[in-house]
């Protein structure tokens, strides 16, 4: 029923459709059942999906690698973390690895603020970055 | 876990750090769930009020808004059902405190909603998590199993009749729903575009009915003011801002971290006292209250750090995070690190806002990059203050903090830029 | 700002529409309030009493320029060849604001423009995010195609998800067009035929539906370019359907009939005026002569004016002497006049479509309403989303209220009276129903209610498939109303128990107190532009203007004495009975007007038969229809924007066309034929305009007695009005019903004429589409409508389809005791098992080759709703 009913859990159904793909998106199908489920049309849903930085409609790495570089984190080094990652990936900011292993996504401040140059990779939290910090990261997550 | 600097005073963080945050029983040990004992048994709504109204308590967000007051006002609308939210969509780049009591102590913040509802006269609770605070969330829901399991929370609470409800909505990545009205429309299941004020959220909220919106430090502190009383909370910090402020320390400081402290402590004694002084090199200039706060330099060390004196100066407290930032930093780099941040979290709806935003960061660049002209400059100033005084809401209505704080100390340095020079070179010309 | 634009002062804007919600999301209407630090928005500030608001002072004009610049700075705004040149409110403000250059760094992202569409045309570079487009889908017709994606300065609009507009739910109402301020949103079709300042703007009213749109015509050299929704028109507030805006091209159609046709040897001929008028003349006279006056009969068109139709029903009642007069009305809506008008006295629609509003409860039945009436339609959307109206919807086809439902109650097809009976059993039993109203304002209470006794809520479902707890919820929704409001079109009248049905109706709406007050009643949908007032003037085998009866005596007299002739008081034959008595050889020369039954009538080989049969068929119309076809002379008349008159819509208003321009090559209006035909059978009529005929109209009509063209305006006036002081009635029986008091009339089930059986398993039921009216004679000549919809299809349910083995797409045969026809299938959840539906608007595969010609006894209305029929796939 078109009624407005359950508009309110668009977000959680959109959160989950993505925790539960492999490469944390949402397709085009599941946008369409969750307009279905909350009563939204395609675009109400469409507009919320893509309002909201957490939320991808394209495929994304099976490892979604999100550094902040809000003022702490920049004041902090964030450009030496990007550029390190860059450089290690083989990709720049907004892309994802050729496998698909991994995205690079530039975000704003994540709230680890005292650990400053953070990131966080998928649900995981990383403070107090160093380049070598990131290698040995990437090198633990690749094993996997 | 975030590092904790010594607070002088332990009254929001009592707990944090202290006891395991899964468990109850540790809460409980702690005088936990007291205070909502104490108000559902023995307070009617209207003298919770009046305490709540007696102790002067501020918004801990960053608006400072008397809390008593809008408990007051939302008590007394007459639509139902009527929604309290706990605002913990914490964004402002700089603050974690949020996140330290939410992972820390979250059945504090269980209480203080319970209370709150109690006191305006609803059963139905929201707090609306961010989604990067995973660790929050998962820990905020264990604690309302807890809390539910030990009929904390559900029907007859106390055998008093009082029913009351949490649920958590996650945000999914949006600054700008840490805004009231915003976060309500995320809330509603739409994008966080905010809503025009008036009607303001004690009248119309979500779904149109009274709600109240509160921040995490700020339902915290509920708790010590029903167990200890208003008056006890009035002897802490100042006349005009009492209680105590958890400061969020980040930058160029040897120690980072949470310091909870009565409100009016200044800036040095912060760096000197609990960060361990400053890192790397002399101070430059501070930014208290996150990315839409002001820029303090050398001269404002000694002003108190509450609301009123802050905004005396034209400057303001926000969210209490503080950067602190020495002299290898570029004054015009950071700027443009602070429009960045405007730009990409800007919501997009009113034209001040989503293109003000995009334009002085364009602006700041040209600047960066030798490309600017003086006339930038003022352009830049003289857009932000339009925007403060067009944009719908707070985000746009910020930049010109920043941008008016940092012309007035370094002026100068950012005009080198234009000539083709970074002084600190940090900008690649 | 709505008190300033009221008062007269223009506080600029871009984001405010009137009759959209606020969002104040551009920020230009800034003001400063005194006393009020800082500037508020006046769009979302309300007025206080006192309040002193500066609207323009140097520190808020240079913010206005500001924002301006920084719109200006973002897209490439291309006014050369912008439709929107000339009229687009951004060029007025930055006109206003004396913008000469813009201080900001320019941004130039070009985007495509995005023309999937058949009439929406999308210009992304001009589109100022002002969301007024995304308000107007979300708002007007409820459909939320439009939102904003992405944030921040990177947003965009968008349609679905991130799809082409021609690939969305949009229904091309364009009312996205209407509401954007710059030309992001333009007409497709009207692209690059005229400067905004080219046009001449005519306001008149739609052609297609019984709402009764106020539409504004914008013409360049004599040819209608683009339509716009008139804001103040009292049906439509500014809104219009996909046929209303973008319909309109049919009246410069190369197949425009531009000059008479005479039928030598099979083929037609030109001819002059003269000789057409002429030969038509003699031989209706002549078959007068040797046949009688019974002997001919004339088809009325509920397409033309008031003033046309009065002159059709006078001419066939003076020259051809008799009552055979009838029209399509008595394929839709007889059973609607018949049973109102025993139950009330009157047997029109007793509400306004603009009080909706006030309803609590809006129960839909028979009415596919967003698809037959789409600005009515889309209004108890908005009612049922916005408002929280609640509707509750009877249709045995899942059409689109029913998702905007709090009850859908569906019933077998046929079954009505036996539903209504059992919703009032139920109210009745637990003492829902106005005792008070009962007692005063009605009779035959009683008796009534023996009969509704039988109806149990199990008996129901024994008869119409509605679960008891169902039936027994919507009886509760509709009598425990405040306000109830019945809604009904062809699925209550189209049967032979039409009249039944309706006189269910009014009981129901009696039993609840629900007549006589606003934002309730009972509301029969009417679907011509103009059947309501060729109903009023007399266009009917029994009654003559006024719904004054022929057969009786006095009313006879009263016309016989203005008309100056002995008028006939034998009760006419109906329009099925004329197709019929033609084919038995009883009527041997027909003069149809602006009707095309060879598609619209049921039974159409009999009809073919009844047509072909005649000696002389006169036919005059705007299109060679396929009754035209069959025609021995055939009269170009005109189209809508080409004659000046009256239309009545669906709730009683009589609403003032403007002749907007010339006729199309030798056509001439129809009512300067109707009165040469006229003269040259010796009588001739003296009218010099429409305005002297609706004059006639008025002395002779007690309803329309104060209606003249003077009065008319923009808002027209809803009969009855009986004096030239009488400022129009709203809502019907206040206080007392026309005939007194409400009749109550107890009312039995009885199945339909021709249920499905063994050898023809499936029931047929029979509608319309959005994009089509009717026999598709003007919409099926539209480039952008017959380009969305260019075929019909079978609407069939999927088990059905899996049985037959049948997919999308796949051509059937369809049959019936009466004919067969081929046709594509849609499999579709929409219709229930065992039940097919499929439109009449294409000639190709006309449904009514299948329909029944059975009639209601009483309104002789076929049963369109309910044959038999069978599936072979071929």
């Amino acid at each position: 029923m078109k009624l407005r009913n359950k508009e309110k859990d668009v977000i959680a159904l959109l959160n989950k459709a993505q925790r539960e793909n492999k490469h944390n998106y949402i397709t085009e199908d599941k946008l369409k059942l969750i307009a279905q489920e909350t009563g939204l049309s395609y675009s109400e849903v469409y507009g919320v999906a893509t309002f909201y930085s957490l939320f991808s409609l394209k495929p994304q790495g099976e490892y979604v690698i999100r550094v902040c570089n809000s003022g702490p984190c920049h004041l902090m080094g964030s450009k030496s973390i990007f550029d390190v990652l860059e450089k290690e990936l083989k990709i720049k900011i907004g892309e994802t690895t050729a496998y698909g292993r991994f995205t690079l996504e530039e975000v704003s401040c994540l709230g680890i603020c005292n650990e400053a140059p953070a990131m966080m990779i998928n649900e995981k939290v990383y403070g107090s970055l160093t380049p070598q910090k990131i290698r040995e990261i990437l090198i633990g997550l690749k094993k996997k | 876990m975030i590092k904790e600097l010594k607070s002088p005073l332990r009254v929001v963080l009592c707990n944090y750090g202290r006891i395991n945050p899964e468990s109850i029983e540790e809460y409980i040990a702690q005088d936990g769930y007291e205070a909502v004992g104490k108000v559902l048994r023995k307070m009617r709504p209207e003298q919770v009020l009046s305490e709540i109204k007696a102790s002067g308590l501020q918004g801990r967000g960053g608006a400072a808004f008397p809390t008593g007051l809008k408990w007051e006002f939302t008590a007394k609308a007459k639509d139902t059902p009527k929604y309290i939210i706990c605002n913990a969509d914490e964004g402002e780049p700089g603050t974690f405190k949020d996140r330290a009591i939410l992972e820390g102590d979250p059945h504090k913040i269980i209480e203080g909603m319970i209370i709150a509802g109690y006191a305006v006269g609803t059963h139905y609770g929201y707090i609306y998590i961010r989604g990067e605070y995973l660790l929050s969330i998962n820990r905020f829901n264990k604690a309302l199993k807890q809390a539910r399991e030990h009929r904390f929370l559900g029907n007859d609470i106390f055998g008093s009749g009082f029913n009351f409800q949490i649920d958590i909505h996650q945000g999914a990545g949006s600054y700008v729903c840490g805004e009231e009205t915003a976060l309500m429309e995320s809330l509603e299941g739409r994008r966080g575009n905010p809503r025009f004020k008036p009607p303001f959220p004690p009248s119309s909220g979500l779904w149109g009915k009274p709600t109240l919106i509160n921040n995490v430090e700020t339902l915290a502190n509920i708790i010590p003011i029903i167990l200890k009383g208003a008056d006890w909370f009035r002897t802490l910090g100042t006349k005009e801002c009492p209680g105590t402020k958890v400061y969020a320390i980040s930058g160029h400081v040897k120690e980072t971290g949470l310091i909870e402290a009565p409100m009016g402590i200044t800036l040095r004694e912060i760096i000197i006292n609990y960060a361990q002084g400053m890192r790397d090199g002399k101070f430059k200039m501070a930014q208290v209250g996150g990315t839409a706060g002001a820029i303090l330099g050398e001269d404002m060390l000694d002003v108190p750090l509450d609301y009123a004196s802050l905004r005396e100066k034209g400057l303001v407290l926000g969210s209490g995070a503080i950067l602190v930032m020495n002299e290898t930093t570029c004054a015009l780099d950071m700027l443009k690190c602070f429009l960045n941040f405007f730009e990409r979290e800007s919501c997009g709806k009113c034209i001040p806002g989503r293109v003000g935003t995009k334009k002085l960061l364009e602006l700041a660049t040209a600047i960066s990059r030798g490309e600017g002209s003086k006339d930038d400059i003022d352009l830049m100033l003289h857009t932000a203050k339009v925007m403060q005084k067009t944009s719908l809401c707070a985000l746009g209505q910020s930049p010109i903090l920043p941008i008016s704080t940092i012309l007035k100390y370094f002026r100068e340095e950012i005009t080198e830029h234009i000539k083709g020079r970074c002084p600190t070179g940090v900008c690649k010309i | 700002m709505e008190t300033a634009l009221v008062n007269g002062i223009t506080i600029p804007h871009l984001c405010y529409k009137k009759g959209l919600s606020t969002t104040g999301s551009c920020r230009v209407c800034m003001v400063k309030i005194e006393g009020s630090p800082g500037m508020q928005a006046a769009c979302t500030t309300e007025v206080v009493e006192g309040m002193k608001v500066i609207t323009s002072d140097d520190e808020i004009d240079e913010a206005r320029k500001l924002i301006v610049e920084l719109i200006l700075s973002e897209h490439k705004h291309d006014c050369l060849v912008c439709e929107s040149n000339g009229n687009c409110e951004l060029q007025d403000l930055a006109y206003e604001l004396g913008i000469e250059r813009i201080r900001f760094p320019i941004s130039k992202s070009i985007e495509p423009t995005e023309d999937s569409s058949q009439v929406i045309l999308k210009n992304p570079n001009r589109c100022i995010l002002c969301g007024r487009c995304v308000r107007a889908c979300a708002e007007i017709t409820v459909q939320r195609v439009l939102n904003f994606a992405a944030r921040g300065s990177c947003t965009f609009l968008i349609s679905g998800l991130d799809q082409p507009l021609a690939d969305t739910d949009c229904v091309s109402c364009g009312a996205c067009i209407q509401a954007c301020p710059t030309g992001a949103l333009t007409e497709k079709l009207s692209r690059f035929q005229g400067r905004s300042w080219e046009f001449r703007k005519v306001q008149t009213i739609c052609p297609y539906c019984g709402v009764g749109c106020r539409i504004e015509l914008n013409i360049k050299n004599d040819k209608i370019v683009k339509v716009y929704g008139v804001e103040e028109g009292p049906a439509n507030k500014g809104h219009l359907c996909v046929k209303g805006r973008f319909g309109f091209d049919y009246v410069h159609h190369k197949d425009r009939l531009t000059t008479p046709l005479i039928k030598h040897n099979g083929k037609f001929e030109e001819a002059s005026w003269d000789e057409a008028l002429n030969l038509v003349t003699a031989k209706f006279k002549e078959l007068k002569d040797k046949h009688g006056s019974d002997a001919l009969a004339g088809l009325s068109s509920a397409k033309c004016t008031n003033e046309e139709n009065y002159l059709f029903q006078k001419f066939i009642r003076t020259c051809f002497g008799t009552n055979n007069v009838d029209h399509c009305a008595r394929l839709c809506h007889a059973s609607t006049v018949a049973g109102l008008a025993r139950a009330f006295g009157s047997g029109a629609m007793t509400n306004s479509t603009q009080a909706f509003e006030r309803a609590d409860v809006i129960l839909v039945t028979g009415s596919n309403t967003t698809e037959a009436h789409p600005v009515i339609g889309n209004y108890f959307k908005h009612l049922a989303v916005y408002n929280g109206t609640k509707l509750m919807i009877v249709d045995p086809r899942a059409i689109e209220l029913t998702e905007y439902a709090e009850i859908w109650l569906r019933q077998k097809g046929g079954t009505d009276v036996a539903w209504i009976n059992g919703l009032m059993n139920v109210i009745i039993n637990e003492d829902l129903y106005n005792k008070e109203f009962v007692e005063n304002r009605t009779e035959n209470f009683d008796q009534f209610r023996k009969v509704v006794s039988k109806y149990t809520p199990e008996k129901v479902e024994k008869i119409t498939g509605i679960p008891e707890e169902k039936l027994i919820a919507a009886a509760r929704m509709y009598g425990k109303a405040d306000r109830g409001s019945i809604v009904f079109a062809m699925g209550i009248t189209q049967h032979t128990t039409g009249t039944d049905n309706v006189l269910s109706l009014a009981n129901l709406a009696m039993l609840c107190g629900n007549v006589g007050r606003e934002g309730t009643g009972i509301n029969p949908l009417r679907g011509q532009n103009n059947v309501q007032g060729a109903c009023d003037v007399g266009a009917l085998s029994d009654v003559y203007p006024g719904y004054q009866k022929v057969s009786e005596a006095q009313a006879r007299k009263k016309f016989e004495t203005s008309w100056g002739v002995k008028l006939s008081p034998k009760e006419g034959l109906t329009v099925v009975e004329i197709m019929d008595a033609a084919s038995k050889g009883e009527i041997k020369g027909l003069y149809i007007m602006g009707e095309n039954p060879m598609l619209s009538d049921p039974n159409l080989n009999h009809v073919r038969e009844g047509l072909e049969n005649l000696d002389f068929l006169v036919v005059q119309d705007i299109f060679l229809t396929e009754t035209a076809e069959l025609a021995d002379v055939v009269l170009p008349g005109v189209s809508f924007a080409e004659k000046e008159g009256t239309f009545t819509n669906t709730c009683r208003r009589i609403q003032l066309l403007h002749k907007a321009i010339p006729p199309i090559g030798k056509s001439r209006e129809d009512w300067k034929i109707i009165m040469e035909i006229s003269k040259r059978m010796g009588y001739p009529t003296a009218y010099h305009s429409p305005g002297e005929i609706m004059d006639e109209i008025a002395s002779l009509t007690p309803i329309y007695g104060g209606v003249h063209f003077d009065r008319l305006g923009e808002q027209g006036l809803q009969w009855p009005c009986p004096s030239r002081n009488h400022p129009g009635t709203p809502y019907l029986h206040k206080g007392k019903f026309t005939r007194g008091k409400g009749l109550f009339t107890p009312v039995d089930y009885i199945p339909p004429a021709e249920l499905p059986d063994e050898e023809y398993p499936f029931l047929l039921s029979t509608g319309r589409i959005l994009y089509h009216f009717h026999t598709g004679s003007l919409s099926r000549r539209s480039k952008p409508l017959d380009g969305i919809a260019p075929e019909g299809f079978l609407e069939i349910n999927p088990q059905d389809a899996e049985k037959l083995r049948i997919k999308n797409n796949d051509w059937v045969r369809l049959s019936s005791r009466r004919g067969k026809l081929k046709v594509k299938v849609k499999i579709t959840n929409r219709v229930d098992k065992r039940v097919v539906f499929m439109t009449f608007h294409f000639a190709e595969s006309a449904a009514n080759l299948l329909t029944n010609d059975a009639l209601d006894p009483v309104a002789k209305i076929p049963e369109y709703k309910v044959s038999a029929v069978k599936i072979e796939r071929i």
